[in-house]
């Protein structure tokens, strides 16, 4: 690695002794709200602000702690509300391209300051925090929601979807496009949603339900997973956990190459299968002209295979994986 | 690993010489262990294609720069118009594969732990929990990681001023969880080596651990 930093830096032209002419790019005006404080030193608290924007802004806020609430309506105008008191400064920055909304605090570490904000249905969305909750409905653009200690709730959204957070639940309905989920400590629910996806997390369960997807991912370390939707010819379908029953449906005249491996546990078809393969821990069989290809794997659970509708919801030892979750949070 | 097993990644390729694939198609019709050793080999490489040429969501360089005693040099990329990359054909065994992906992955944490942190004492941690009974492959690819997972956990350390005690609470749980699935999977295949099942969910694994290290380096910089 060295080396071939380097080697770049060797490479990079020498300053030039007359430096060429500065280009002015025109910007139109920003529109900067609430950055300095009053004559007494005081910001202004519960700042409740309506901004104009243009079609294809986006809105980008970065909080520290406090929730993060989106609804939309259907005016080209983003409203902002912080219940921050006078000593935390919300700077909005507001230009063509994004709206820009940050939290500071005159003291020390930042305080909590939760939003509501209003935004045109289009408007794309990069929400983060760090103790946020993050809910977000009616959305029809890109969205990026990250938080660290919270859980993020998102209705609707198209394009790419990002939802990530360490110590929190993550649900996503009637979404559409691609969708990236990660958690770390609780589960991952998504529902009514097209598009592929990948789901992630480590110590929670994964349920998809009403899923209409070419290729989707989903894996968990301690945790059940369940899959109720598409089985589309030439699909890649894949669903891993180390500790927990993975659920899968198959609708009736998919063709689809099954691949089930489990080391401690048992594979339960709900229908009658023939297998092509049966090697020690993995089962292999294929249903019509087997295009789409499904796999299913865990370490210690069982594996069931079953149609639409079929498959199981939460049995008893999610609520002890639940409570464990949240003793954590307590 | 026999004669036609070396093969399978050229068969794989199309650059199996005709005669030998001949071969190798009539041995692949008689033996099952060889065909699914093949489509494993084909989900790796599959896998390996499906993974994303993203650019670094922020820039390292000036952080690297100055740990290499480069002082405030910036290097300026303009990826508009750096010369396309040309497309070059995957071709590893499976234990190659395994242990490029799992390289790859701990040399991009260990830069990013190394721009946002400094730079560890050289330490590294053995771990206690390597079974000296696996195959060679899996030896080799742990020796790898382990420098970089020795030096994320230490981060983890240096990070919990920075996290709040429920955050530290939780990542060390997780990474339990994860150990305790890395345990497993090692105990598994130390009674049956050469399954193809437990080699690949022993990588995730593996992989999900250092992802989740590498999750803490960025957590510090945020909280």
């Amino acid at each position: 690695m060295l080396p071939i930093l380097l080697a770049v830096m060797l490479q990079t032209p020498a300053p030039s002794p007359s430096p060429a002419p500065r280009v002015r790019h025109v910007r139109p005006p920003k529109v900067v709200v609430n950055v300095d404080p009053g004559d007494d030193g005081r910001y202004q608290a519960n700042v409740d602000t309506t901004v104009t924007v243009t079609r294809g802004a986006r809105l980008d806020l970065n909080n520290f702690g406090g929730d993060i609430t989106v609804k939309v309506w259907d005016k080209s105008a983003v409203r902002i509300s912080a219940d921050n008191s006078d000593r935390e400064r919300v700077d909005i920055d507001v230009d063509q391209q994004v709206v820009t909304v940050r939290t500071s605090s005159r003291y020390g570490a930042p305080h909590m300051v939760s939003f509501d904000l209003t935004v045109p249905a289009w408007m794309a969305l990069d929400l983060e925090g760090t103790y946020t909750d993050i809910t977000a409905a009616g959305i029809t653009g890109d969205i990026t929601a990250t938080t660290v200690q919270g859980d993020v709730d998102v209705t609707g959204g198209s394009g790419h979807i990002s939802l990530n957070s360490t110590s929190g639940s993550v649900k996503l309905a009637k979404a559409q496009g691609r969708i990236d989920i990660v958690t770390v400590n609780d589960g991952i629910t998504v529902t009514d949603t097209k598009g592929d996806l990948s789901a992630e997390t480590t110590n929670g369960d994964v349920e998809l339900r009403g899923i209409d997807a070419d290729n989707v991912s989903a894996t968990t370390i301690n945790g059940d997973i369940t899959y109720d939707g598409t089985i589309k010819d030439a699909g890649h379908y894949s669903f891993s956990t180390n500790n927990g029953d993975v659920n899968v449906s198959v609708p009736q005249g998919a063709n689809v190459a099954v691949t089930a491996s489990t080391f401690n546990g048992d594979f339960d078809p709900c229908f009658p299968i023939t297998l092509t393969g049966s090697h020690k821990h993995r089962f292999t069989f294929t249903m019509g002209t087997g295009s789409a290809k499904l796999e299913m794997e865990s370490f210690g659970g069982d594996l069931k295979l079953c149609r639409p509708g079929e498959v199981g919801k939460h049995h008893n030892g999610t609520k002890d994986k639940d409570k464990d979750r949240d003793d954590d949070n307590e | 690993m026999d004669r036609w097993t070396e093969q399978l990644s050229e068969y794989l390729d199309e650059s199996l010489p005709r005669a030998e694939r001949e071969a190798l198609d009539e041995h692949l019709a008689t033996c099952a262990e060889c065909r699914e050793t093949l489509d494993e080999l084909r989900r790796v490489v599959d896998r390996a294609r499906g993974l994303d040429d993203r650019p670094p969501s922020k820039d390292l360089w000036s952080g690297i720069a100055t740990r290499i005693g480069s002082g405030t040099a910036i290097v300026s990329i303009d990826r508009a118009r750096a010369p396309a990359r040309s497309t070059r054909r995957l071709s590893f065994s499976i234990p190659q594969a395994l242990a490029a992906g799992i390289a790859l992955m701990a040399v991009s944490s260990g830069v990013v732990w190394l721009s946002l942190r400094s730079p560890a004492s050289g330490q590294q941690a053995a771990d206690p929990g390597r079974s000296i009974d696996m195959p060679a492959a899996w030896h080799q690819m742990d020796s790898s990681v382990d420098p970089v997972v020795a030096n994320l956990r230490k981060t983890l350390q240096v990070n919990r001023a920075q996290l709040n005690d429920s955050t530290v609470r939780i990542l060390e749980k997780n990474l339990a969880i994860i150990d305790s699935a890395i345990a497993d999977a090692r105990r598994a295949l130390d009674q049956d080596p050469n399954n193809n099942y437990l080699n690949h969910h022993l990588a995730d694994v593996v992989r999900r651990r250092a992802d989740l290290l590498r999750r803490v380096s960025t957590l510090g910089v945020r909280t």
